[in-house]
């Protein structure tokens, strides 16, 4: 594990910039078992999981330099997304293309939810929302996703990902009254 | 603000499991992201289930391509960037341009071959270009256009490149071909720079290829068709004298203020 145990990610991510191999190995040793089990969660093929986590990292070794400012957590999390949506697309290239769209704005319930996410008091609410709209909300509003790649990821029409988005902030907003019966309007 | 909690073991061990429920998983997810500590907790209580073997596995991959691909200073990295072009088939093309060009001189009499040359030339750029940018030209072009100043500016540094390479070596080429009628071995630079930014400027709404396609198939047609015999003639009167190059100066600026004000376009591109 070497002697890089105290320094924070920031220096990690310096050291691997400068070249060296035992921060990447430190960086490595510290994000990749979250960032396998949060692959795993969102790809059932093992072996597409196992491709994008090496890319992931053979790309912050490359790359490492251009990192500025950002959380290297939520920064390694933008790669390995980016990845994953790429290998599902390369999966389905054969299958057929997609139609080009832009990428929607994430609306303000999204944002609250994204709010609430760490304090626990959405989570219920979340459990209330059927599975394939929760899917959706996972893609765009925790994992970052534009509407483009969350239906490349989800292997569903971009139409299809706007619609459960929309609905699943109707759902969410109806769950949230039931929860918090005064009105939402507070400082969330 | 984030920081207000820390993942207990317990909960640390659930996720690495896949039994934590959806919600709390979220919530620790967006945690992870920014927190350190946790970080570390989480993934070692990944190593310690059945991932740990594929962890290792892929630990040892990563840090092979390490070794092998050791980091290159910033400038060497400016060139990489620059260059799928440059470092692929495209120098090739070049070089048999060039090369072509010179067979053709100790063969057949010098001005008809500096005149092909001088036909071929700023197509040469066009393709170069067509082939740096783009999902087919980069595996990394997804990651590479959507970071900041990735779109245009990346664009833009390999068609330095492409032309940093290109320009020398078909105009030292035609210097080489004595001029006997032949437009003069620079006379190309202007047409092949405003072909060049005129393919950039068109690759937002078309894409590259389809760009670099319009842009080169324009010049040739208009060169080479309708009768190959009098290339010279008309190359001539592309090329030659100062009306001429003004209006292929003409034709560089307005391309390149096109570009300028499609700039924003190549953020929404890929």
């Amino acid at each position: 594990m070497g002697g890089h145990r105290e320094k924070d990610d920031g220096a990690l991510l310096r050291a691997v910039a400068a070249g060296d191999q035992a921060a990447l190995a430190d960086l490595y040793d510290r994000h990749a078992g979250w960032l396998h089990a949060r692959l795993t969660r969102r790809c059932a093929d093992p072996e597409v999981v196992r491709e994008v986590l090496q890319d992931t990292f053979v790309t912050v070794w490359r790359s490492a330099a251009g990192h500025r400012g950002a959380e290297a957590g939520g920064w390694l999390w933008t790669i390995a997304a980016r990845r994953l949506v790429d290998a599902r697309r390369a999966q389905e290239r054969t299958a057929r293309g997609a139609p080009e769209a832009e990428a929607a704005a994430v609306p303000s319930a999204e944002d609250r939810v994204l709010a609430g996410l760490e304090y626990g008091d959405v989570g219920t609410a979340l459990d209330r929302i059927s599975p394939e709209l929760r899917e959706v909300l996972r893609a765009t509003v925790v994992d970052g996703l534009t509407t483009r790649e969350t239906a490349r990821l989800l292997g569903i029409p971009e139409g299809t990902v706007k619609s459960r988005a929309r609905r699943a902030r109707t759902e969410l907003r109806a769950a949230l009254a039931q929860l918090n019966p005064s009105p939402l309007g507070g400082p969330a | 603000m984030s920081r207000q909690w820390h993942t207990s073991e317990a909960q640390a061990a659930r996720y690495a499991a896949g039994s934590l429920p959806e919600p709390d998983a979220w919530s620790l997810e967006r945690h992870l992201e920014s927190c350190a500590d946790c970080a570390s907790r989480v993934s070692a209580a990944v190593r310690a289930t059945a991932a740990g073997a594929v962890l290792a596995d892929v630990r040892a991959a990563v840090l092979a391509s390490a070794v092998r691909e050791v980091p290159v200073s910033r400038f060497a990295r400016l060139l990489w960037a620059a260059g799928p072009a440059v470092r692929g088939a495209w120098s090739a093309a070049l070089l048999v341009v060039a090369g072509a060009a010179l067979l053709l001189g100790q063969f057949r009499g010098a001005p008809e071959a500096r005149t092909l040359l001088l036909a071929l030339a700023p197509v040469v750029p066009v393709a170069g270009v067509a082939l740096s940018y783009g999902p087919h030209a980069d595996p990394l072009h997804e990651l590479a256009a959507s970071t900041p100043g990735g779109g245009l500016r990346l664009a833009l540094t390999r068609t330095a490149g492409v032309l940093a390479v290109s320009l020398p070596v078909l105009t030292l080429t035609g210097l080489l071909l004595p001029a006997s009628g032949a437009p003069a071995a620079a006379a190309w630079l202007l047409p092949g720079l405003a072909l060049t930014l005129a393919t950039l400027a068109l690759a937002p709404l078309t894409g590259f290829r389809t760009a670099s396609a319009v842009t080169a198939c324009g010049w040739l047609c208009a060169v080479l068709a309708p009768s190959p015999d009098e290339i010279g003639a008309r190359l001539a009167r592309c090329l030659d004298g100062a009306p001429a190059q003004s209006a292929w100066g003409a034709a560089v600026a307005l391309s390149a203020l096109l570009l300028a004000a499609r700039r924003t376009a190549y953020d929404r591109t890929h």
